[in-house]
């Protein structure tokens, strides 16, 4: 049993990691129709930036909590920026090309950001310090969960929740919404509908920003194209869920995190990858929209 | 067009002057990486024949003769290495010292063997041996070697119970993985789960958390340092009370950066560097090395290279002839023991060098390593 729950612990961290990275892939594609293959690479990109900011500015030694808030404060408004940029020249230029061009110019934005991680930072493994968050962790009848996975639980779950009323309970998300249904349409309502781009870049950048702040405290080891392993993972998440759904990624994120562990677990680790995607075709036979792809039928 | 063919000639006719006027020397070559990737390595092959063959002619020469020492430049690669084959007996050597890399090595191999040319090098793979060339024998140890000691280590040393054996799926470290369950199992050791991770995955607590639930008394990854630091690290948070054990490649000052404050206590095998060698011929000839170069070998390499040679001077002198079928024959069969700067120096029949010597280290949270056997 207690393994078992350990399994439990292990999944829902990683696929909180994933449904954070996943929201961004399924904003993105809700309202504009494009897979944006720079994602994952913008989520490496978090970490090295907020690598460079724990190292530069407090040095390895453990960090105040108000630190800690102006550290993610920061990687998260230099990556956001990064990303409308990166919506600005990669993606607005093609929105009315064909859908080709801007998937294409995405995988190019894609080596564009990972070959820069690597002339920036180098091609060799960078290390984040060791005890970002202190190294306490508590046993409740041998499982085991550290502080770390604390934190990456609950401040995933107040995001995902924060997002949720945002995009449905805000004037703002009312306009996503809409923008998301039918551009044209929005702005004969008087939509701003490059600010709504805008906004979901922001957004989805600052949330992937903070995936990638967590990916590089929990694991430590940052390589330039660790984006491409989190990206797909991520991308397969927003597919079982339902891409354009935004609880759709939530669900799929921690879904594939658990499917992972628990084959991992109980059937074989050399397996794990291979089941993982027998599941997500199976999935797409039998609900070709995604687990939450129709049913609710928000497209944002 | 005349010109060139009469300075060919006139080269020509010098070599064969030179070969006439030297008549009493012998020569041995070098094929080595000196540059490219590897540069540092083979440079260094060459300097440790050089400082050994110079205290040899100083000494009086090899039975009379001067030795002359003839380099090949491979680049680490298979196609220049066939090139520095034929280029070296051309130039009538009759023991080539090299080169590196395995696969630079083996392609020169049958053209040596041809040639009734003696061949040493430092190549791991187990494969060089294959070929049963009386020719070729190794003076560094084969991969398989790192297992059986590993075995060992665990078995008879530290009497592990409960053994877990972990690799990537890359084909070194999953045969390394594979022949150390073997040689473990051998030794009647107990593998009680034998997995695969995939490098670069980063988060392996489900095969731990599965491995956990096994209770093992130590966790060997053969893998490389980038995944075993984050591996020994998982093991700590998951609170999984085993030792852990890697492999020649967990060896990286990145590997202590990686599991943190759980390096402490991690162990690690590997082949001994040159400056810890407990033997009088290594504390003598790494500091006539350093004297002479002004820094130290990069590698363990190049000084069994050196031992290769040592070997080979060894072999004319106790045979009294330059013919190598007599020398390879004394070196396989005879010799027993040499004291060689790595250590003993015995080479079986098949050409196979015997009694490997690993180290097995303590690592210390700030990186530092403790030898303890």
């Amino acid at each position: 049993m207690d393994t078992f729950l350990q399994q439990l612990i292990n999944g829902l961290t990683v696929g909180s990691l994933y449904a954070l990275v996943a929201l961004g892939y399924t904003m993105v594609y809700g309202v504009m129709k494009l897979i944006n293959f720079a994602h994952g690479d913008l989520v490496a990109f978090s970490a090295y930036v907020g690598l460079t900011i724990f190292t530069q500015f407090y040095g390895s030694s453990a960090l105040s909590l108000v630190n800690i808030v102006i550290v993610f404060s920061l990687t998260a408004i230099v990556v956001a920026f990064v990303g409308v940029l990166l919506e600005r020249l990669a993606y607005r230029p093609l929105r009315t090309a064909p859908r080709l061009s801007a998937v294409v110019s995405a995988l190019g934005a894609s080596l564009v950001i990972q070959n820069g991680i690597m002339l920036i930072w180098g091609p060799n493994m960078e290390i984040f310090p060791a005890d970002v968050f202190p190294s306490t962790s508590w046993n409740f009848g041998g499982v085991i969960i550290s502080f770390t996975q604390l934190v990456i639980l609950a401040l995933s779950a107040v995001l995902m929740v924060s997002l949720y009323i945002f995009i449905n309970k805000t004037k703002m998300g009312t306009a996503i919404r809409a923008t998301a249904i039918d551009q044209d349409a929005a702005k004969l309502m008087g939509i701003n509908v490059n600010r709504i781009i805008m906004i979901i870049f922001i957004v989805g950048s600052m949330l992937g920003a903070i995936g990638g702040l967590f990916i590089g405290m929990y694991y430590r080891g940052l390589t330039f194209d660790m984006g491409w392993l989190y990206g797909l993972n991520a991308f397969i998440a927003a597919i079982i869920g339902g891409i354009g759904s935004i609880p759709g990624a939530m669900l799929g994120g921690l879904l594939l995190g658990l499917f992972n562990a628990m084959i991992s677990g109980y059937i074989s680790t050399e397996w794990a990858e291979t089941f993982t995607f027998i599941l997500l075709i199976v999935i797409l036979i039998v609900k070709p929209t995604g687990l939450l792809g129709e049913k609710t039928a928000e497209k944002v | 067009m005349n010109f060139k063919k009469l300075t060919g000639a006139l080269a020509l006719s010098a070599v064969v002057a030179s070969s006439l006027v030297a008549a009493d020397t012998v020569k041995i070559g070098v094929q080595a990486p000196i540059t490219g990737k590897y540069a540092n390595e083979g440079q260094s092959i060459e300097n440790f024949v050089k400082l050994i063959v110079d205290e040899k002619n100083a000494a009086g020469g090899l039975l009379g003769k001067q030795i002359e020492v003839v380099t090949c430049d491979d680049e680490a690669k298979a196609q220049k290495a066939a090139v520095c084959a034929k280029k070296l007996v051309n130039e009538g050597v009759f023991a080539v010292i090299g080169s590196y890399t395995s696969g630079a090595t083996e392609a020169a191999q049958t053209t040596y063997y041809r040639n009734k040319v003696l061949q040493t090098s430092d190549g791991t793979s187990d494969s060089l041996i294959s070929k049963k060339y009386w020719t070729f024998f190794r003076n560094s140890f084969p991969n398989s070697s790192q297992s059986d000691f590993t075995a060992d280590y665990f078995v008879n040393v530290k009497k592990y119970q409960r053994i877990v054996v972990l690799s990537d799926y890359s084909s070194y470290s999953a045969g390394l993985g594979d022949s150390t369950e073997a040689s473990t199992k051998a030794l009647g050791g107990n593998v009680i789960f034998r997995g695969k991770v995939k490098s670069g995955t980063q988060n392996f607590t489900a095969v731990l958390t599965k491995i956990k639930a096994m209770k093992p008394d130590v966790i060997y990854y053969s893998g490389y340092y980038t995944d075993g630091g984050l591996i020994r690290a998982q093991q700590e948070q998951l609170e999984i009370d085993a030792d852990f054990v890697g492999g020649d490649s967990n060896d990286n000052p990145d590997f202590v950066k990686l599991a943190g404050k759980s390096a402490e206590g991690t162990v690690l095998i590997n082949f001994p560097t040159p400056e810890i060698l407990p033997y009088p011929e290594a504390k003598k000839y790494l500091a006539a090395y350093k004297a002479r170069f002004k820094m130290d070998p990069p590698s363990i390499w190049p000084v069994t290279n050196a031992d290769g040679l040592r070997a080979v001077i060894e072999g004319v002198e106790k045979t009294n002839s330059f013919d190598t079928k007599k020398i390879s024959d004394y070196i396989r069969s005879t010799m027993k023991d040499f004291p060689g700067i790595t250590g003993p120096f015995n080479i079986r029949e098949d050409g196979e060098r015997v009694g490997a010597k690993f180290v097995v280290y303590n690592m210390k949270n700030d990186g530092t390593k403790e030898v303890v056997k």
